[in-house]
């Protein structure tokens, strides 16, 4: 038990790690369906979990000098606030909304990493980052709102909001994009986290050793991001996003899913 | 100077992450052998992870008010009250 653990957190750390995502995507689905914890534990299990690959992958992109510091906190004044509400409104749901939401939130995952593949399929990494100048700051925190009110209410689900937003409407290249969005999760996540942990919605017990593999994988994966072909990762994530939405729909119907 | 702050920010997270990492990987070593060690390391290493996005928030402050760039202390200012404000109302009661 505490063995597949580690290596479900070293998994989703290194997957995360390499994609730029959280990693709760997978997480959480997997502790509510093969771990047995009801979902409010899931989630709040995985924000730990979250938390760790945003921590231990940003101190790589830092070094890289590919995170904006200053957008990445002034977007937090938004993600924070989103974060703390949804989690506490999250308390009052039934843990088949929270289910229905999660399947949804899979499904339109799966479908931004499908168009992230398409749009990147000839990219070239490149050496410099282009000079930018963020735009539109007022449509950034309201996106970023919405962002932290996923990783509160599920989390996981706000780097499919925050970097396509960043991106395409605030003027940041994508890679700065990717890597200021990491960095922001570990506070947004922490803000959830408090609540879902003074709720008793944190199973400690699970979470330790899922913390330990996601801090090995995430590392591996953010030291292996810059020689390996993203392209590849994100068939497998897309493969996975969608088996973990059948099976929690087929889960749901049949009553399973606690 | 702006790299500075990248500087301080990096190194704090990466304390955070390799210090609650041999914390929580000791804890569940000691567990086997002694189960009242191993979850006390275990809870103390779960605390850093959780302190850890706090703290960078402080750093950040902090060199931003070094700098003189008062316009992002006022911005990490207002993150770090949202954060402890969470924090402090999901406080169990009675614990």
């Amino acid at each position: 038990m505490t063995l597949l653990l580690v290596a479900l957190g070293a998994m989703a750390g290194g997957v995360g790690a390499l994609v730029g995502i959280g990693g709760g995507i997978v997480i959480t689905p997997v502790l509510a369906m093969y771990f047995g914890l009801p979902m409010h534990h899931a989630i709040g299990t995985s924000l730990l979990a979250v938390i760790t690959t945003s921590t231990a992958t940003s101190s790589v992109y830092l070094e890289r000098h590919v995170t904006d510091v200053r957008l990445g906190m002034t977007l937090e004044l938004a993600t924070t606030v989103g974060a703390a509400a949804a989690a506490v409104i999250a308390g009052y749901l039934d843990r088949r909304a929270l289910a229905v939401m999660f399947i949804l939130l899979l499904v339109y995952s799966a479908g931004s990493l499908v168009r992230r593949a398409w749009k990147g399929r000839n990219e070239q990494p490149q050496a410099e980052i282009p000079a930018y100048q963020v735009r539109r700051y007022g449509l950034g925190l309201g996106a970023s709102l919405v962002a932290g009110g996923f990783s509160g209410l599920l989390g996981s689900g706000g780097g499919p909001i925050k970097v396509p937003v960043m991106y395409l409407f605030m003027g940041v290249p994508l890679r700065v994009a990717t890597a200021t969005s990491n960095f922001m999760i570990g506070v947004t996540a922490a803000t959830s986290a408090y609540i879902y942990y003074g709720r008793g919605d944190v199973n400690l017990a699970a979470a330790a050793p899922l913390v330990a593999g996601v801090f090995l994988g995430s590392i591996t994966g953010a030291r292996l991001a810059p020689r390996v072909r993203s392209s590849y990762v994100l068939f497998l994530l897309i493969g996975v996003t969608l088996f973990l939405a059948f099976q929690m729909a087929m889960k749901l119907a049949e009553g399973k899913l606690g | 100077m702006k790299r500075d702050c990248e500087q301080i920010v990096a190194r704090v997270l990466q304390a955070g992450a390799w210090g609650s990492f041999a914390l929580i990987a000791a804890g569940l070593a000691a567990d086997l052998a002694a189960p009242a060690v191993g979850s006390w390391l275990v809870k103390a290493g779960m605390v850093l992870l959780l302190a850890t996005p706090v703290l960078r928030i402080v750093a950040a402050l902090i060199c931003f008010l070094q700098e003189g760039d008062r316009k992002y202390a006022l911005v990490s200012l207002g993150v770090l009250a949202i954060v402890v404000a969470a924090s402090l109302a999901a406080v169990p009661v009675g614990h």
